[in-house]
């Protein structure tokens, strides 16, 4: 299909600052964790109790992933390609950064994590399991590997997000001259924030709990 | 000042090329980066060599026409000049600098340093231009154009269309320069009637000559001799989409 470059962008941009919400709303809710299994095990069954409301906001962000991956790949091959020959000296300017350089690679690492991370949540039995789903994730992270694996992809949400919060702005057009520094740093944070909270999450269950 | 050049050499359009080593001693630091070419290129022809093809026209920053990406930099690393405004006095003593063209699928390498930059003359030729119909000027004041519009049209305008930006692209894109082009017309009033009808055939031109999709790295406006500011394609974003919305 030809689609013009900035309506891919924007693509990008929409889909991916839907997920950025999704994000900060699963983590906030991801912290009752901390409080136990009654409250944690009770905002699952509150999600649970909504119903098709949850199928409809699933649906959407598979769609919106889905959305967010094809123009995100179509976008890389084809810059692959404005450039068929490479400079033998490869220097910046200064404004690019690891995770300008990464949104590809970062983005492959994410969507095989959910896979994973779905799999192993959602789609894992909690019925004879002590304490539930709260005591499904707490025993899963009693593994240092699980750990390791999820401190890795978080980073790699992080990286992304520190990136793409900003430039999505910019794609929707949404920047003013003056605003641009502010969105640069508040998108930073925003995306290690986001890492640092999903990162306390494995590493509290390691530690502290016992199932 | 002495200095070791490893120049890209291509004898022609789709040939290989690759690169060839020379020295030059005894430059004076006052020297221009291209007047050093020269000099090489003089010496060259002496021994019954080929010189090294460049481009350049006025030599004083101001067409658009030089080009050279040094050390992996468009125009080097001088911040807001062209390669013809670079002294030798801004290169270390016994440094060696390696020259390139501009690399882009849709900058086709014709020979050495020269690309083929018709891809922008097409992008302006799409929508870049204003129709007015000609006969007795207009009053002076009789299009009133607000202080702030005018300052961001004119930083616009101040694009020599050198392609910087698209060398200096990881995704060869033309964004700069298309945001660049369509501001400075939309920010005018002279620039309203074909408002939409621009920008859309100037991003279809600009996607039909194979630039990449801007992926907001802002490495443009660090390395454009004109220093460009990237609100430009923030700006040719929102004006493509109110001329989709209005289709
Ligand atoms: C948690 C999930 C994700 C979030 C929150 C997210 C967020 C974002 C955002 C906000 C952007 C910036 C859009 C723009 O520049 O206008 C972006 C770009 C991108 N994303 Fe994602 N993304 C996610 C998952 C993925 C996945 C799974 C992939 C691919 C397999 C991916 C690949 C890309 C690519 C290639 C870009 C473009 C990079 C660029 O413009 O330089 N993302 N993402
Ligand atoms: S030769 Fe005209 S800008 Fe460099």
């Amino acid at each position: 299909m030809n689609l013009v470059s900035i309506v891919k962008k924007a693509l990008m941009a929409l889909t991916g600052l839907a997920w950025i919400g999704f994000l900060v709303g699963h983590l906030s809710g991801n912290f009752l964790l901390l409080r136990g299994a009654d409250a944690f095990n009770g905002y699952a069954a509150f999600l649970a109790s909504l119903g098709s409301l949850l199928y409809v906001v699933e649906a959407a962000l598979i769609l919106f992933l889905l959305l967010h991956i094809y123009s995100g790949l179509r976008v890389t091959l084809e810059n692959r390609r404005a450039r068929p020959v490479r400079y033998a000296v490869a220097a910046t300017a200064g404004r690019a950064t690891v995770a300008s350089r990464t949104m590809a690679a970062g983005g492959i690492i994410i969507a095989v994590f959910l896979v994973v991370h779905v799999k192993m949540f959602k789609f894992t039995s909690h019925q004879d399991v002590n304490n539930g789903l709260w005591g499904l994730v707490v025993d899963t992270f009693k593994e240092p590997a699980w750990v390791g694996a999820y401190i890795i992809a978080m980073l790699a949400v992080g990286m992304h997000v520190s990136h793409g919060l900003a430039s999505a702005f910019q794609t929707l057009g949404l920047i003013k001259p003056r605003w641009r520094e502010s969105f640069r740093r508040t998108g930073f944070a925003i995306g290690w924030l986001l890492a640092a909270g999903f990162i306390t999450l494995p590493v509290w269950c390691y530690l502290v709990p016992t199932n | 000042m002495k200095f070791t050049l490893k120049v890209w050499r291509q004898p022609a359009r789709d040939k290989p090329g690759r690169f060839e080593t020379h020295e030059v001693s005894d430059v004076s630091p006052d020297t221009s980066f291209l007047e050093m070419l020269d000099i090489l290129n003089n010496r060259l022809e002496g021994e019954s060599k080929s010189p090294i093809v460049f481009d350049s026209d006025c030599r004083e920053g101001i067409c658009g026409a030089c080009s050279i990406v040094i050390n992996g930099r468009a125009h080097g690393d001088g911040e807001g000049t062209t390669t013809c405004q670079l002294y030798m006095r801004n290169f270390k003593d016994g440094e060696t600098l390696v020259l390139e063209p501009f690399r882009a699928r849709a900058f086709p390498v014709l020979k050495d340093l020269v690309v083929d930059r018709s891809a922008f003359d097409r992008i302006i030729q799409a929508g870049g231009y204003v129709s007015v119909n000609t006969g007795a000027p207009q009053d002076a004041n009789a299009l009133p154009v607000p202080k702030v519009n005018a300052d961001l049209a004119m930083d616009a305008a101040q694009c020599i269309g050198c392609g910087a930006c698209v060398a200096a692209c990881k995704n060869a894109s033309a964004m700069l320069f298309v945001g660049a082009k369509v501001s400075h017309l939309a920010l005018l009033p002279q620039g309203a009637v074909e408002r939409e009808r621009r920008v859309l055939s100037m991003i279809e031109q600009m996607e039909a000559e194979g630039f990449g999709n801007c992926t907001n790295e802002y490495e443009c406006e660090a390395q454009c001799p004109k220093q460009i500011s990237v609100s430009n394609i923030a700006r040719l974003n929102r004006e493509f989409y109110r001329a989709k919305a209005r289709e």
